[in-house]
């Protein structure tokens, strides 16, 4: 599974499936912190849809770590204060970097969460919909 | 007479920030932060997007300690922001990748995927509701059960996520609106380097999504009431999430799917379209531009004003003052406006006792001389 989806899956989830996959790492490899979790900035490069040029609309708090693994380093970046979530992110990051035989097995635990954060967020914008207007036209 | 140079007042100093906390702590009240988050959803919105610095739990802090002063509560956002590295910046964000919680279009009622109102106090009777002074959590708790179990019951067949596309896109596919291709020249930075006129279309539009919410809309009001020449009809106003990806800092994969994603942020976007003349082979003709506007959070008023304000700036006119960049990119950011005028409070001294020298010599003068 590629970064982008693996990423995404494991910051919708919350944190607990991250936590779970990096402890397994934690108790069988050792593992070096290369940069304990610290705060800071990513500026955010947006496309506006009137002449799609590219601007800067702000910056957003980040909190960044990296860890090593077998030589391979790891980076967890997530948006927020989440010392936490960021160490676990770096931490599987470096096994998907190592090679690791465990991110195999991973991939159907990530593949049914990926299902199930669908279905909630299907389920979210279902009840958005309550709000849809239905607009009749009026005789005059 | 000398000029007179003072110190002191260090005592006095502390003594006042002490009188500042009293203040603040004589209610006996404590205000939880996660109080502010849950129940501020706009304050919070609107300290970040002046703030220019998305942070809601930060944010939510600058408030609580500024004792609700937006001009003070965004101060502590951006001087916080000055301490922190800045180690990334995001790939390009697209919004029709939003999560769309509200979107609706004054200019069509039929637009492909419909109009969700969403959350707005658009439909509400602004009266007070006194009901909210009893308010208790027990009941709150009840509300909320009841509303989920309302919407269990109505929902609607499974489907899957539906992303919305722009209105604009079908007006461009139907020839009605330029087609501009997608334009990748770097953006510039004015949190790096200072703004130097004329300006380019991405420092405009960063100045003016950071600027204060009522500097912005009122400029964008007056440029409806006659001082300006632009008037839109709102196209589509979008709330919603979008999701943020940065690029790995040193792999050589530059594969989007090799990215980071790292969450997402909400915010308001607008396009604005704007009637405009065009002179077509020596005949005047009606065309459509599109003004754009995006706030931090949900802030529709300020996104609204935003769309005015980069179309009249996209098109001078030496008569109208929202048309000219200077004055508007120069006097709508919340820390330099209140910054200039709340420091006339503090001693001027110097400055005031040579002015009344000055006054003094004229007048001593235009005694001697009558005489």
């Amino acid at each position: 599974m590629n970064r982008k989806r693996r990423t995404e899956i494991l910051i919708q989830n919350g944190g607990n499936l991250a936590k779970e996959l990096a402890e397994v790492i934690k108790k069988k490899y050792e593992y070096q912190p290369i940069s304990e979790p610290e705060y800071g900035l990513t500026m955010i490069k947006m496309r506006e849809s009137a002449k799609k040029s590219l601007f800067y609309i702000g910056e957003v708090m980040v909190t960044e770590a990296k860890v090593e693994i077998n030589q391979s380093i790891g980076i967890g970046i997530v948006i927020g204060m989440e010392d936490e979530l960021a160490q676990h992110l770096a931490i599987i990051d470096a096994a998907y970097r190592a090679n690791l035989p465990e991110t195999v097995e991973w991939e159907p635990v990530l593949e049914t969460t990926a299902k199930q954060l669908e279905e909630q967020r299907a389920r979210e914008q279902r009840v958005i919909f309550e709000t849809k207007v239905d607009f009749e036209t009026m005789e005059v | 007479m000398g000029y007179v140079a003072v110190k002191g007042g260090t005592k006095a100093i502390e003594a006042s920030i002490e009188r500042l906390k009293y203040e603040r702590l004589k209610g006996e009240e404590v205000l939880e932060i996660k109080t502010i988050l849950a129940t501020m959803r706009s304050l919070v919105d609107q300290v970040m997007s002046e703030a220019s610095l998305y942070a809601p739990f930060l944010a939510a802090l600058a408030i609580k300690q500024a004792g609700g002063s937006m001009e003070e509560a965004v101060f502590l956002m951006r001087a916080h922001r000055s301490t922190l590295p800045r180690h990334y910046y995001s790939l390009p964000v697209d919004t029709e990748s939003m999560f769309v919680e509200r979107r609706v279009s004054a200019s069509f009622k039929d637009i492909p995927g419909g109009q969700l109102l969403g959350a707005t106090n658009d439909y509400t009777h602004r009266l007070l509701d006194f009901e909210l002074i009893e308010e208790n959590t027990d009941a709150n708790h009840q509300w909320l059960r009841d509303y989920e179990a309302k919407l269990a019951a109505n929902m609607a067949q499974e489907q899957e996520i539906q992303y919305f596309p722009k209105v604009v896109d079908y007006l461009r596919a139907e020839g009605l609106f330029d087609y501009y291709p997608e334009d990748n020249d770097p953006p510039k930075d004015v949190t790096k380097e200072s703004i130097q006129f004329p300006t380019t279309r991405s420092e405009r539009l960063q100045v003016l999504t950071r600027g204060q919410t009522g500097a912005v809309t009122a400029l964008g009001y007056a440029s409806l009431r006659g001082y300006g020449q632009v008037h839109p009809t709102i196209g589509e106003v979008r709330v919603g999430n979008v999701p943020i990806h940065v690029q790995h800092p040193y792999e050589n994969n530059n594969d989007e799917e090799n990215a980071f994603y790292i969450g997402e942020i909400k915010i308001t976007e607008v396009e604005s379209f704007v009637p405009v003349h065009v002179k077509k082979d020596n005949k005047e003709e009606l065309e459509f531009e599109i003004g754009y506007g995006i706030s931090y959070g949900q802030n529709e008023t300020k996104a609204i004003a935003m769309s005015i304000l980069d179309q009249c700036l996209e098109n001078p006119h030496g008569e109208f003052p929202t048309h000219d960049e200077e004055f508007v990119l120069l006097h709508i950011d919340s820390v330099e406006a209140t910054g200039f005028i709340s420091h006339l409070k503090l001693p001027h001294y110097v400055t005031f006792q040579s002015k009344l020298d000055s006054i003094r010599q004229v007048k001593k003068g235009a005694e001697t001389g009558e005489n």
